[in-house]
């Protein structure tokens, strides 16, 4: 197995970043652009590219509230998100399993952690 | 991106917005178990030599209720840190929740003026004790109840020990349940700071090792 064949939508460092925070909020909340991007440190029109991404492969839905300058946009993973996430966790471990050349490698960390993203 | 470094970003990405998003911060419990030992300790140092009981002078009680403020005010503070642009179910949860315990304050309250206009005649000690760790009891319980059903299993574990505490305070009578109270809860608090730190820095010493 390598590197390949982790989902590539998911296998981008911002993108992975953004399904790993969504990933921890509970099923039914949403978190609001500005936090999400406050949280990764992201520039808006990056983040909003890579939402966009996310977006259109059914990872992730956003929402809109108000209007104006009140209004909020608000982000979710969807159910294949988080099932497409806990599939690239597995793969990742994995992977790791595979090449693991010592302790370092192991990929326990995501036995504790990657394996359930939620 | 290597699969370790994918693994890194994986793991300190959700081990960031996990503390980020976690309103129960080991400096919060750090406070109350300050505020917790200060406040029954201030009215402990108050009765323990009056014999016979009479309660607690009002300048200890307004001490007392002053640090309780301070802790409901550094809860409301990093409950509004950590949950700013959350929205969604367990929003609606934690505000049900907040209203239920309130609700149950409210009826221990009650049940206390209730008792004392009953026309039963009990010393000062008997309703201090059913005021302070019979509200002990009820909101402990109460909320042990709400986390067992939501299988928060931590925060049982958290709860039940008050709930006992307070039992045990009871039992020490009318004088030594501000001391039984004020030192258990703050050993319990301290003991709950504590892991939650060593929590925090297992995941991030693990993942950076893992990372490197």
């Amino acid at each position: 197995m390598t590197a390949e064949a982790l989902d590539p939508l998911i296998h981008v460092p911002a993108r992975l970043q953004i399904m790993a925070a969504l990933a921890t909020l509970p099923d039914g909340d949403q978190l609001s652009f500005k936090r999400l991007q406050d949280m990764l440190e992201l520039t808006p029109g990056n983040l909003i590219t890579h939402l966009r991404k996310l977006e259109e492969a059914g990872y992730l839905a956003t929402s809109k509230t108000g209007s104006g300058p009140a209004s909020r946009t608000s982000v979710a993973l969807t159910h294949d998100g988080r099932h497409a996430l806990e599939i690239y966790a597995t793969t990742l471990r994995g992977l790791l399993n595979g090449v693991s050349a010592g302790p370092a490698a192991s990929g326990s960390h995501l036995d504790r952690h990657g394996a359930s993203p939620g | 991106m290597e699969p370790r470094e994918a693994a890194r970003v994986l793991a300190q990405t959700q081990a960031d917005a996990r503390r980020s998003l976690d309103f129960r911060a080991p400096w919060v419990s750090l406070v109350a178990a300050v505020v917790v030992l200060a406040g029954f300790g201030i009215v402990w140092l108050d009765v323990r030599n009056q014999h016979p009981f009479t309660g607690p002078s009002p300048a200890s009680l307004v001490f007392f209720y002053g640090l309780i403020a301070l802790r409901i005010a550094t809860v409301i503070y990093a409950y509004a840190r950590a949950r700013t642009g959350v929205s969604g179910h367990s929003v609606k949860v934690q505000r049900d929740e907040a209203v239920v315990m309130s609700g149950v304050l409210l009826v221990c309250y009650l049940a206390l003026i209730g008792i004392a206009n009953s026309g039963s005649h009990h010393g000062a000690g008997f309703y201090w004790s059913l005021f302070l760790n019979g509200t002990l009891i009820a909101l402990a319980a109460v909320w042990a109840g709400r986390c067992a059903i939501h299988k928060r299993w931590h925060e049982v574990a958290l709860t039940v020990p008050v709930a006992l505490i307070a039992a045990l305070a009871a039992i020490a009578g009318p004088r030594g349940m501000w001391l039984v109270n004020g030192v258990g809860l703050c050993v319990l608090l301290l003991a709950n700071a504590a892991i939650g730190t060593w929590q925090r820095r297992a995941t991030r010493t693990h993942t950076v090792r893992t990372g490197a």
